[in-house]
């Protein structure tokens, strides 16, 4: 398990954006134990003991293992209680995470069995600079497994963009410098075995690469 | 040995609280309370686990069945903060109640540990009083971030006591006053799933490091919190934790 150099705080994960998705679960989720769709972001964390970097190897846990990747936004400065129109302001820059857990089975109760295993969030390479990306809502982030499309999920598609959930996100907890969000996978999580090559990417902004353990 | 962290004359210090009540600083200088800001006593907090519906008696008091797993959630450290400082009630909220919980702190590395094994995980204990928003539950990952993860609302201390200071913690009372009311009581002989338990549980799934916190949940006795209200929870052999309760407004001052 290795530690990460961009996060350093709080690295906060946002489930069940991706439209499509929210429109096929809505059955689901008008059943016990759900009773109604969610009004809110539906937010987890990756704990520390997960954080990983660029090119590290993934422990295979003897069960599936799924993958998914999202557009990070990583944080210079505090922000408490912003506006979504100065949301941006506070981002340092732009990153890549994967996160790799037990399939998502359900949604009812925070998912610790299936979220935190060790070393399952890398984060990286690289963090694109605020100022290099005009408008993170134009990201798309392409997913790939020993070379082939596994997912492709534009921001712009997410239920939620990338201004409002800092927004909505900030009135909750107040972020650091060094806090992140991911801010949305996409819906399909895709099953990984031992030995795969999983390779994300932003076009002109970063890819990050994992390998799960033989 | 109760191990605090405060400010003083604006200079973060490690210090032992000694029999008096007395603050000792790491050269012997004794500083009174009155002259401190009482910080959480975990400098370098990692993994904040809580545990809900912990109590079998608090499980009731929800309508719910005890759990036949752990109800295990993480909670962010922009939650913590001291003794004696404010915690607020957001704005336009029902119902808004305190958790009295003991608070096992990691000290050693491990993962796959024992029930056998565990204690030697474990270098102390804490009080932390885990406030809910009832009005924000929602039933994904409930209970939720914007339930359990915001500012101040994971008063923690006053201070860290060694575990063996403490002794056996199967069977500690627990109480909270609010405005000197007696509002909560129960015993840790209550818990459904012990400490021991937990972190057996829990390293099975991860790696538990020095720093992280387990609050284990709460006994039975729910009331509603409005702002000037004073909540001290305090557990038998550790301590009693206070807390003032203020507005969203006053809580964030020019960032409202």
């Amino acid at each position: 398990m290795s530690t990460n150099p961009i996060v350093k705080g709080k690295l906060v994960c946002v489930a069940l954006n991706d439209q499509q998705q929210l429109q096929d679960l809505n059955a689901t989720f008008n059943e016990a134990p759900y009773k109604s769709a969610p009004t809110q972001p539906v937010l987890y964390f990756k704990p520390h003991n997960t954080w990983n970097t660029d090119g590290a190897s993934i422990e295979w846990q003897e069960e599936t293992l799924v993958v998914g990747a999202s557009l990070t936004v990583v944080f210079g400065e505090e922000c408490c209680r912003t506006s979504a129109e100065d949301a941006l302001k506070y981002v340092a820059g732009y990153t890549l995470m994967h996160d790799f857990s037990l399939p998502e089975k359900s949604y009812y109760r925070p998912d610790i069995k299936g979220k935190c295993l060790d070393g399952s969030a890398p984060i990286g390479a690289a963090v694109a600079s605020a100022s290099d990306v005009a408008d993170p809502q134009t990201l798309t982030v392409v997913t790939q497994v020993n070379g082939e499309t596994v997912g492709e999920q534009s921001v712009s598609d997410l239920h939620r963009g990338v201004a409002e959930l800092i927004s909505t996100i900030s009135y909750i907890m107040t972020l650091q410098p060094g806090d992140a969000i991911a801010v949305g996978f996409p819906g399909n999580r895709h099953p990984v075995k031992q030995g795969d090559k999983v390779t994300s990417s932003i076009a002109g902004v970063t890819e990050l690469t994992n390998v799960v353990e033989a | 040995m109760k191990h605090a962290r405060i400010l003083h004359n604006d200079v973060e210090l490690d210090v032992t609280v000694n029999d008096q009540g007395d603050l000792v600083t790491a050269e012997g200088q004794t500083i009174s309370e009155a002259d401190v800001t009482w910080l959480s006593p975990i400098k370098e907090p990692g993994t904040i686990f809580a545990l809900g519906l912990n109590y079998a008696d608090h499980a009731a008091e929800l309508a719910f069945e005890p759990p036949k797993e752990p109800l295990v959630f993480l909670k962010g450290a922009n939650t913590l903060t001291g003794h004696k400082q404010n915690a607020y009630r957001p704005d336009n909220i029902e119902f808004q109640h305190y958790e009295c919980e003991l608070v096992a702190v990691i000290g050693k590395e491990g993962k796959n540990i024992s029930r056998e094994n565990a204690m030697d995980y474990i270098s102390g204990y804490t009080i932390c009083n885990d406030f809910a928003i009832r009005d924000y539950l929602e039933n994904y990952y409930r209970p939720n971030l914007r339930v359990k993860s915001r500012d101040s609302l994971c008063p923690i201390g006053p201070w860290l006591i060694d575990k063996e200071d403490v002794g056996d913690i199967s069977d500690l009372k627990l109480t909270t006053h609010v405005n000197g009311e007696l509002t909560q009581e129960g015993t840790t002989k209550d818990i459904i799933f012990d400490v021991p338990f937990l972190v057996e549980y829990l390293s099975k799934i991860m790696t538990l490091k020095p720093g992280d916190l387990i609050a284990t949940g709460t006994p039975k006795g729910l009331k509603d919190m409005q702002p000037g209200d004073k909540v001290v929870c305090t557990i038998e052999k550790i301590g009693s934790l206070e807390t003032h309760i203020v507005s969203e407004e006053t809580f964030y001052g020019d960032k409202y």
